[in-house]
């Protein structure tokens, strides 16, 4: 019997997320296929790509320290970073508020924000100091500063989903990350609870959480392929959600991107180290349900921008 | 995929004539899946069912060996569904076309990359022989000859066939793969590969016409195939290997079911991050020999850690490998923190430790995973299993500090673990791992640390050093309270029938993981266990379960105790005995009283506790069977597989079948939902050959908040139930899930119906 191509397209989608405002604005999800399958029907948006910025100068790299060279703020970092070709959209994140280490207070966070959104074009994710309490009054803040900005807030989590909801989503409309630790029923129920807050579905992204490459990696792998299956082959609307990924908080944090070469001369430089790192990480993260993964360094970027194109 | 035997039972008479050589259809077709008989045994099936069977018993993707390695034979396209079974490997390209500085340049690379990564090798399983059509069948022989030297299987690609030949040739005695197959040139290159004994790759403009040359291929008679997904472009690859994969696994197009080859070398074009991407890529859909230009440690890291989580048992409990691991900056003289492998214990812990900021070596224990608690009332987390992980971490040696911090919740250890290793001192941490910063930061710990005198290099502890052994308190006499009263009423065991058709509960509640039963075992304190027993027992609990902890030191007199104790108390209710210390079994049987039905053995199964059947057969009890090995049975067809291993053993040590209760295994729906229908097909199964079945049932609402808990364990008695269900440990206090029994109970017609049937 001659092959025939089925093609796997469902009656259902992922909700399409805007962020940001004008002409730079990005649209996340959208599609009725698996995600890279764009040979069973056009994915309605590609996937993008975010760049993580944070306020801490501190960076994982030489590369890293060069391509920041010269740049003495977060907003300068951030110009920096969105002028880069492929990146869709800058997170900035505040590592240094964390209570438990510099504790930068929240008013200078909010000032470094509007520096950011001043400098930058494109549109910006806001990243916390994962300390939950912080983060609620931080991106309540924030929210209010840049009204009209259309950011999203990555992210909330059980702990603190009530203030975020209510202090970035229903007051100044700005976009909700839904953050769980790879358990797909969490993920789920953190959905159905800032939903019952009164934030429409269209307006929440998820976080279902992330790993490096070897480090428990599987069970990324089968919560993002279980949520997009309940999203499309179930027409499940409380995970219709786009999923936003950070990668390279995760890969630029592990050894095998990090250690020197002197201490495993075979290992060959760290820098090509941690880029390949980051990029098997996106890679396979887009190829099982990731809508955006946010990065780090500007070859990985350039990197994952031509896969993705290559596979539309 | 292979057949399951319960297809395969569908297919059987079902007349349980025995002419075959088994007591029913059920067993005869579960020895044909699992290979043990062949279909042929039966003379009664008819002829459809025959040839529908061979039809269906071809599996969906063939499976082929290379050399050691094993490809294809897959049945799934998720690994959450079932395990993945064949690891994409690795090759790396050679080509005539290259001069021969960089051809030699390419092999000396390729064993460059090679090292181990949690008892696995990781380095390039394969090498790549590409033959340029600008080059002579000589050259390419000649390349390929060299390439031998390296001792892996080749993959040898060329589409001409006397090169090809030539290559052949020059690769004798090595394991290859004859990648060259065209659709001008397939019959031809087939029997050149059929020659070689090798798979042949197959290759073609399109996924149409690839479709059609395997066709062609197979109706002349080659079924060792692998398919080559081409190299026009990455769209039209990544398009390929996921549309063969799929239409193989999941439209049953067996022509697609064989493995894939994926040259990324060829469609990175020579931009290494790309093809680092497209390694990764193709390692989760659906490479099953991926081609690269060079495997350097940069895009190996990534990749094996990658390839080693994805191939993984979906089911495996969250595990990380027992060691000691240095947090903190911590050194031979940080102290110790000693907890299990179970992954969630361990983020938990030693993310608590970090934020201590003091150095601290946290040592991990093989406990299969389990939590604290579970794991050291299924006595995987003991004083031995301790003093195991000591002897072969040699912890001693490595660390010079002597403090032993253990888990609060474990204080009972305390001493178990003191005897074995005397030279430590021994200190019970707290009982949840968010105190430990503070216990650590302060320095709690010092307050009940005890100064060894150290032994000398070589030497054994000075005698006078040794503690003296924990001392066993003597079980006390055995008190009756007469009539026992909750709120003024009497509690009485109202007797049970062992023929009754009802349903048994077994009470869930004496059970050593609660901490006031814990400690009411370690004291021979009787309220505690006298109160939750007169709990279940008013709530019309059937049986008792009565687990002991462990109780390496005083099991059989700890488990005659508590028998005794219930069993005088309350009209000698029948008991399940539940500990892993086979001899307090043993010695609980020895004064049990039978009056209300045969003691219970809690627990065999298929594995390493498959001797508590044996026990259970030399003392006339009944046991409880669970239907697995090591882990979580992967499917009903190795439930089933278990069920009769076991029953087989019971029946052939003289037991009644009515006397092995088997135990499917209840899952967590948070978790495994998707295999919750599973469970209910393996009681009906059980129920089909008329055998009896229990277990756990409330693990299906584990983690599930409290109010939502009893209506879900409700839900799924009542299925369970109508499965055939005919017992289930449960905990009789749930007064929802008790009613849901008794009316179950009613439509199953096993007790007469009165208006008031619930409060009898
Ligand atoms: S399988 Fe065939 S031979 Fe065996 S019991 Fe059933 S009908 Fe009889």
């Amino acid at each position: 019997m001659p092959f025939a191509k089925k093609p796997q397209v469902f009656s259902a989608k992922i909700n399409e997320l805007t962020l940001g405002a004008g002409d730079k604005a990005v649209t996340l999800g959208g599609q009725n296929v698996f995600n890279l399958y764009a040979f069973d029907a056009p994915m309605a948006n590609s996937p993008k790509i975010g760049i993580d910025v944070s306020d801490d100068p501190e960076q994982p790299s030489e590369g890293l320290r060069e391509f920041y060279a010269g740049c003495d703020t977060l907003a300068q970092r951030a110009q920096k970073a969105a002028a880069l070709e492929h990146v869709d959209f800058v997170c900035i994140r505040f590592d240094l508020a964390d209570p438990n280490g510099a504790n930068k207070s929240i008013e200078d966070c909010v000032a470094d924000a509007k520096a950011v959104a001043e400098a930058v074009d494109k549109p910006i994710v806001v990243a916390g100091c994962k300390n939950a309490e912080k983060d609620a009054d931080l991106f309540a803040k924030v929210s209010e500063a840049l009204q009209g900005k259309n950011i999203l807030v990555l992210s909330a989590k059980e702990e603190n989903y009530k203030g975020i909801a209510a202090g970035a989503g229903l007051a100044y409309g700005q976009k909700v990350g839904a953050e769980s630790a790879v358990d797909i029923n969490l993920a789920k129920q953190l959905n159905v609870l800032i939903t019952q807050m009164g934030v429409g579905g269209q307006n929440i992204a998820m976080n279902i959480g992330s790993a490096a490459a070897g480090y428990g990696f599987e069970y990324v792998v089968s919560t993002l392929e279980r949520v997009k299956a309940a999203a499309l082959s179930q027409n499940d609307n409380t995970l219709q959600m786009p999923i936003i990924t950070p990668v390279g908080v995760e890969t630029w944090g592990v050894k095998e991107s990090t250690a020197p070469e002197s201490e495993n001369p075979g290992w060959g430089s760290a820098e090509e180290r941690g880029i390949d790192m980051e990029v098997e990480t996106a890679a396979a993260c887009l190829a099982y349900g990731s809508d955006a993964v946010i990065l780090k360094h500007p070859a990985s970027i350039e990197t994952v921008a031509r896969l993705t194109a290559a596979l539309m | 995929m292979a057949l399951k035997g319960l297809d395969i039972f569908k297919l059987t008479p079902k007349t349980n004539c025995k002419d075959c050589g088994n007591p029913t259809c059920m067993a005869f077709a579960m020895k044909v899946a699992s290979g043990a008989l062949p279909i042929e045994k039966c003379p009664h099936m008819s002829a459809e069912a025959l040839s529908t069977l061979s039809e269906a018993t071809a599996p969906p993707m063939k499976s082929y060996k290379v050399g050691e390695h094993a490809l294809g034979g897959e049945t799934v396209l998720s690994r959450h569904e079932k395990t993945l079974v064949s690891k994409t490997l690795y090759a790396v390209q050679v080509c005539d076309c290259m001069d021969e500085a960089k051809q030699d340049e390419v092999l000396k690379n390729i064993p460059a990359v090679d090292y181990e990564r949690i008892g696995e090798r990781m380095y390039v399983e394969m090498v790549y022989v590409n033959h340029s059509p600008a080059k002579s069948a000589a050259d390419y022989a000649g390349l390929v000859g060299k390439a031998k030297a390296l001792g892996r299987p080749m993959v040898l690609s060329c589409t001409d066939v006397e090169a090809m030949k030539a290559g052949v040739e020059a690769a004798a005695g090595c394991d290859i793969i004859v990648n060259g197959a065209t659709p001008d040139n397939y019959a031809d290159m087939s029997a050149v590969a059929a020659g070689a004994k090798a798979l042949l790759g197959v290759r073609a403009d399109s996924i149409e016409q690839l479709h059609e040359v395997v066709e062609k291929l197979e109706a002349a008679g080659n079924k060792n195939l692998i398919l080559d997904v081409g190299d026009a472009s990455i769209k039209d690859a990544y398009a390929n290997a996921v549309q063969i994969r799929r239409a193989a696994l999941k439209d049953g197009d067996r022509t697609f079911g064989y493995p894939s080859i994926v040259n990324v070398d060829n469609l990175a074009k020579g931009d290494a991050h790309l093809e680092a991407a497209l390694l990764s890529l193709f390692t989760c859909k659906y490479g099953s020999i991926v081609v690269c230009s060079e495997m350097t440690y940069a895009k190996a890291l990534p990749l094996y850690g990658l390839r080693q989580n994805i191939f993984t048992d979906p089911q495996k409990p969250m595990k990380v490998e027992p060691g000691i691991y240095p947090i903190n900056g911590a050194d031979e003289n940080s102290p110790c923190c000693l907890t299990v492998d179970f992954a969630l214990t361990y983020f938990l812990v030693s993310g608590e430790l970090e934020r201590s900021k003091v150095p601290v070596n946290l040592l991990i224990t093989d406990a299969s995973g389990m939590s604290v608690l579970t794991a050291w009332a299924a006595g995987k987390f003991s004083s031995s299993s301790i003093k195991k992980f000591f002897d072969e971490f040699d912890v001693a040696n490595k660390i010079k500090s002597r403090a032993l911090i253990i888990p609060g919740k474990v204080a009972v250890m305390k001493g178990e673990i003191q005897d074995k290793l005397p030279d430590w001192s021994v200190i019970v941490g707290t009982s949840e791992a968010v105190q430990l910063v503070k216990y650590l930061r302060d320095e709690e710990w010092k307050k009940s640390y005890v100064e060894k005198a150290a032994p000398a290099a070589g030497e054994t502890a000075p005698a006078e050093a040794a503690p003296a052994p924990k001392k066993v308190i003597p079980a006390p006499p055995i008190v009756v309270t007469g009539p026992y009263k909750i709120d003024g009423k009497e509690v009485t065991y109202k007797g049970h029938d062992p023929a009754s058709r009802q349903f048994v509960t077994i009470g869930e509640r004496i059970h050593c993981i609660s901490p006031a039963i814990r400690k009411a075992m370690d004291s021979y304190d009787e309220a505690p266990i006298l109160k939750r027993a007169a709990e279940q027992i008013a709530a019309g609990a059937t049986y008792l379960d009565v687990n002991i902890g462990p109780a390496e030191s005083n099991g059989p007199e700890l488990m005659q105790w508590a028998v005794q104790l219930l069993q005088q108390n309350f009209n000698n209710v029948p008991l399940a005995l539940d500990t892993a210390n086979q001899k307090a079994i043993e010695a609980g049987i020895k004064v049990y009283n039978r009056t209300n039905g045969k003691p219970i053995v809690n627990s065999a199964d298929a594995g390493s506790r498959i001797s508590n059947i044996d026990l259970a057969a030399a003392n006339d009890a009944i046991v409880i069977a669970l239907c697995s090995a090591d882990g979580i049975a992967k499917d009903n067809e190795e439930r089933m597989m278990h069920c009769h291993n076991m029953l087989e053993r019971g029946l052939h040590l003289g037991m009644e079948s009515d006397d092995l209760w088997f135990d499917p295994l209840f899952l967590v729906i948070k978790g495994m939902q998707d295999k919750q229908m599973d469970v209910l097909s393996a009681i009906r199964a059980f129920s089909e050959e008329g055998l009896k079945s229990t277990g756990g049932l409330s693990n299906n609402s584990n983690g599930m908040p409290k109010h939502i808990r009893p209506i879900m364990d409700a839900a799924m008695v009542g299925m369970a139930m109508t499965m055939g269900l005919t017992s289930a440990i449960v905990n009789p206090c749930d007064q929802r899930l008790m009613e849901t029994i008794k009316s179950c109970d009613i439509i199953k017609n096993n007790n007469l119906y009165a208006d008031s049937y619930l409060e009898i």
